[in-house]
């Protein structure tokens, strides 16, 4: 991924430098030895700072989308003869793209307003399967080179697969290259187990329907409603979230779990053909509540029913704005 | 509601929520026909099911309602045309989600009754309360504080 870095860099410089952007997202190196957190860059001699590897995690068509919803409010006090454009540059891997194909599919900004900078991906690292290979220690220092991961703990040095420490979703991605780009950037990363991608669903499945109950029940009771989830998720951007909304309140904000539950379950149910399986809400939550296992559900029935992959191409129509007069309706009950 | 959820004397409680134009036409069809059905029904009067936030059916299970039926105008009959097709789409998700993570599936049940079928309404609504009384009192997700 080094040449990518490089020639990302690169092309950010070249945009910035050309005012065909504003600013770019990308990531840059975090406090803490092997992460990355996201960089705003406006400034074509800061493009040296934009980093790419396996420690970039959030998805960053979160931001594109707030900078610019951000900017077209601002934009409503200024006199109309003085408005002006901005033109966000967002570094994007496959996922990243799948959630600005949603943002442009249900209309949140035109096409122009966005400078997709295309990335090839092998797979993030989990912070949390990170921290469990360190077994309790602290990283001192980190590198990723190749499939390898060199940390210097105060014991001593570690040394452990990439694969090991890949999060889950990024093990079974089936769109880790770009769907959109208006720049790419290096060659096609390898494919992934994308045959695998719905493995836990199916066992899930499998299992009783007390099991199930109990399984999510316990999952849920971990989770402490700080919206992490929520704020991180690209296709979360609604102005009022049903969560805070007072005027039907849909979701009590007592300490019952049923509470919580109601939460998760609309808030995953909101996700119906939106959820790109980026892992950023899972990677955010503080408590590690198993969210995948319950959106990817959802992804598997849209592509069941609808043959909908969510964000997968411009051209296909969110599942739920549209609908076959064939549509399956076994569900229907007939007494 | 929890007061009533003692078991002996318990009687399921089913809020159906249904469109203005078929079903609830149907119920009322039903009714002016003096056909019986069980009395355990609430109906809620909306448009049409397109109107349905699938977030009712998960509320109502949350305050107590043993079973939610959803019924409105049979495809191809709907007074909007189309809002019974996207309807469809969401329910068939919801049905399968809310069974994935636990819950009875007979707890939401999705059907169409159109205004000339008071019959179907009463035998609809008679299944339903049936297989909601087998299943006993909502206990996931009911809210009791
Ligand atoms: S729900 Fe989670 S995995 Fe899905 S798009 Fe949002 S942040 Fe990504
Ligand atoms: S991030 Fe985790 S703890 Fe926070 S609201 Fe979401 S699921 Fe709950
Ligand atoms: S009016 Fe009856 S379903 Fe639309």
């Amino acid at each position: 991924m080094e040449n990518v870095e490089k020639k990302l860099q690169e092309e950010a410089k070249k945009l910035l430098a050309d005012k065909k952007v504003d600013v770019v997202i990308g990531y840059e190196r975090g406090t803490l030895p092997l992460t990355a957190t996201p960089v705003f860059i406006t400034d074509a001699g800061d493009a040296e700072k934009l980093v790419y590897d396996a420690t970039c995690v959030q998805n960053l068509a979160k931001y594109a989308h707030d900078i610019i919803s951000a900017h077209r409010e601002a934009q409503k006090k200024v006199k109309p003869e003085d408005r002006k454009n901005k033109v966000v540059g967002v570094v994007a891997r496959g996922c990243t793209t799948r959630s600005l194909v949603i943002q442009l599919q249900e209309r949140q900004y035109d096409r122009e307003s966005i400078v997709i900078l295309g990335v090839p991906c092998d797979g993030y690292i989990d912070p949390k399967k990170f921290n469990l290979a360190l077994d309790g220690e602290q990283a001192a220092e980190g590198s990723v080179n190749g499939d390898q991961i060199a940390v210097k703990t105060l014991a001593g040095e570690k040394k452990f697969a990439l694969k090991d420490v890949l999060a889950d979703n990024c093990i079974t991605c089936r769109f880790n290259n770009p769907v959109i780009s208006d720049v790419v950037i290096g060659d096609k990363a390898p494919a992934k187990a994308a045959d695998k991608e719905y493995e836990k669903v199916d066992a899930f499945e499998k299992l009783s329907t007390e099991e199930r109950w109990a399984y999510f029940t316990k999952e849920m009771s971990k989770c402490i409603r700080c919206y992490a989830c929520r704020n991180a998720c690209p296709s979360c951007y609604c102005k009022v979230c049903f969560v805070e909304q007072t005027m039907p309140q849909f979701v009590g904000t007592s300490a019952e779990q049923t509470d919580t539950q109601i939460f998760q379950l609309l808030r995953t149910f909101h996700m119906v053909g939106r959820c790109v399986d980026c892992g950023s809400c899972v990677s955010v939550c503080p408590m590690g509540v198993d969210l995948r296992n319950f959106l990817k559900k959802l992804d598997k029935d849209a592509l069941e029913l609808f043959e909908h992959r969510a964000g997968a191409s411009m051209e296909d129509v969110p599942p739920l704005s549209t609908y076959r007069e064939n549509d399956k309706e076994d569900f229907i009950y007939n007494p | 509601m929890a007061d009533v959820k003692a078991t002996d004397g318990w009687e399921p409680k089913i809020v159906a929520i249904v469109c203005n134009w078929c079903t609830y036409a149907g119920a009322d069809l039903a009714g002016i026909s003096r056909i019986q059905y069980p009395p355990n029904v609430r109906l809620v009067r909306l448009p049409c099911t397109g109107r349905i936030n699938p977030f009712y059916i998960m509320k109502a299970l949350q305050e107590g309602a043993d079973g939610v039926l959803v019924s409105g105008c049979h495809p191809g009959e709907c007074h909007y045309l189309s809002g019974n097709y996207s309807a469809r789409r969401k329910f068939s998700m919801l049905k399968r989600y809310l069974s994935y993570v636990g819950i009875e599936a007979d707890r939401a049940m999705f059907t169409w009754c159109s205004a000339s079928e008071g019959e179907r309404f009463a035998k609809v609504i008679k299944g339903v309360t049936e297989k909601v009384r087998e299943l006993g009192p909502a206990k996931k997700l009911v809210k009791t504080l």
